[in-house]
């Protein structure tokens, strides 16, 4: 009755109950979030700590780290990358993606498939480490950087979520983390908790 | 570089966990706070709004990564809604730095792009980079919905909506931020679409 003489009412009722029912949702993505890192940390804490070795090896020998993924995974690239370069002790390492003029000219040119791949042919030294992450593991791209790399002698690292997708299947990965989720947000998440983590472990080795 | 003992491994793996857990639970704590963040930027982008991103270091990426995820959305079906990072733009970013000073980058782009109907987002891994202050204060003064992401407690950021955790570990406060916009994506659209 008072609804129907005043439907303002009813519209606030409805703000006031969808917002308790969003803060109830954030409340239980944000508990997966966290039940989704101890799972993670459970099964590869072992293979993380060796990644770290593997990759202080590379760095102690004068090796690079180059970085590389697409869309919020070349965010995450640029963000290992310039932990890297920017921490207390510099470490040389570049972001793949940083350079627009050479992803557009190799697109344009080329094609997309081969944006890391080139890069990695031109920068890439025996002893270097290539980095690369893919939330579904299927990139098109990153199947051909992560075989370039590998002919060049370098140390590959993948990120990948879900089954692994394609990353998964490939021999050319040496140390390879797969987030179990179905939530890309999930996984993305994740994947930079764990390579923060590497980037930690690394550090202390050095 | 010798390898560490399997419990010293579990130990210094239990703490890295907890580092994230507790603030990971800090953050559960301000759901309703980020619930009625999501509500005004929704209105924000029904009234034709975009959303203005900035940040430093680390955060620049991040002001990247929430750009791309509201231009292209993860999940097939959602809208594309217009948002963009002012750090991608390093011909305007240096431009500025080298002749106003880096503490005007953001607020200059501002003042340039950001219009009343629009959604300033900053973010500060402590909550005192100057650029981003003055960047959300004029974003501010014209009207535009204001909301920080920051750690250290807040630091000394002012905006409508300061969502901050209190952790001081930049790597950390990082990892909060990134869950913390991947849910204002997703509850911008809950309430965009007007259903739960």
């Amino acid at each position: 009755m008072m609804e129907a003489l005043y439907p303002f009412l009813s519209d606030q009722r409805s703000e006031v109950d969808t917002l308790a029912q969003v803060a109830e949702s954030t409340r239980e993505k944000i508990r997966d979030a966290i039940a989704l890192r101890d799972r993670v940390f459970e099964a590869d804490s072992a293979r993380l700590a060796d990644c770290a070795e593997a990759m202080a090896e590379r760095f102690a020998r004068g090796g690079r780290l180059l970085a590389f993924g697409n869309g919020g995974s070349s965010t995450d690239a640029q963000d290992l990358a310039s932990l890297f370069v920017s921490a207390a002790h510099p470490l040389p390492a570049i972001g793949l993606t940083n350079d627009i003029a050479v992803i557009t000219a190799l697109s344009n040119d080329v094609g997309f498939d081969v944006v890391f791949s080139r890069q990695i042919a031109t920068f890439g030294r025996t002893g270097d480490i290539a980095v690369g992450l893919s939330t579904s593991g299927s990139s098109a791209n990153l199947g051909p950087a992560f075989a370039e790399a590998r002919r060049r002698g370098l140390l590959t690292v993948g990120f990948a979520g879900g089954d692994g997708g394609a990353m998964a299947a490939s021999r050319d990965i040496d140390h390879l983390f797969v987030v179990p989720s179905s939530s890309v947000h999930r996984i993305q998440e994740t994947q930079t908790t764990l390579y923060h983590v590497l980037w930690e472990l690394t550090l202390e080795l050095l | 570089m010798g390898k560490a003992p399997a419990t010293d491994r579990s130990d210094r793996f239990y703490e890295l966990s907890r580092r994230r857990a507790v603030p990971l639970e800090e953050l559960a704590g301000h759901a309703e706070e980020i619930a009625r963040v999501c509500l005004r930027m929704a209105e924000r982008f029904r009234a034709g709004g975009k959303l203005v991103v900035f940040g430093n270091g680390g955060p620049s990426t991040d002001a990247q990564h929430v750009a791309v995820e509201f231009v292209h959305p993860v999940i097939v079906g959602k809208r594309a809604l217009p948002a963009v990072s002012l750090t991608s733009d390093v011909a305007t970013l240096t431009g500025v730095a080298v002749r106003e000073g880096f503490a005007e980058t953001f607020a200059h782009q501002v003042r340039c792009l950001g219009e009343p109907s629009d959604i300033a987002l900053g973010l500060s891994a402590d909550g005192e980079c100057e650029n981003v202050l003055r960047g959300l204060a004029v974003a501010r003064e014209r009207g535009l919905l204001t909301v920080a992401l920051a750690g250290g407690g807040g630091g000394r950021l002012e905006a409508d909506h300061v969502l901050a955790t209190a952790s001081t570990d930049p790597l950390v406060v990082k990892e909060i931020h990134v869950t913390a916009y991947h849910l204002l994506w997703e509850l911008t659209h809950v309430f965009l679409e007007g259903a739960v």
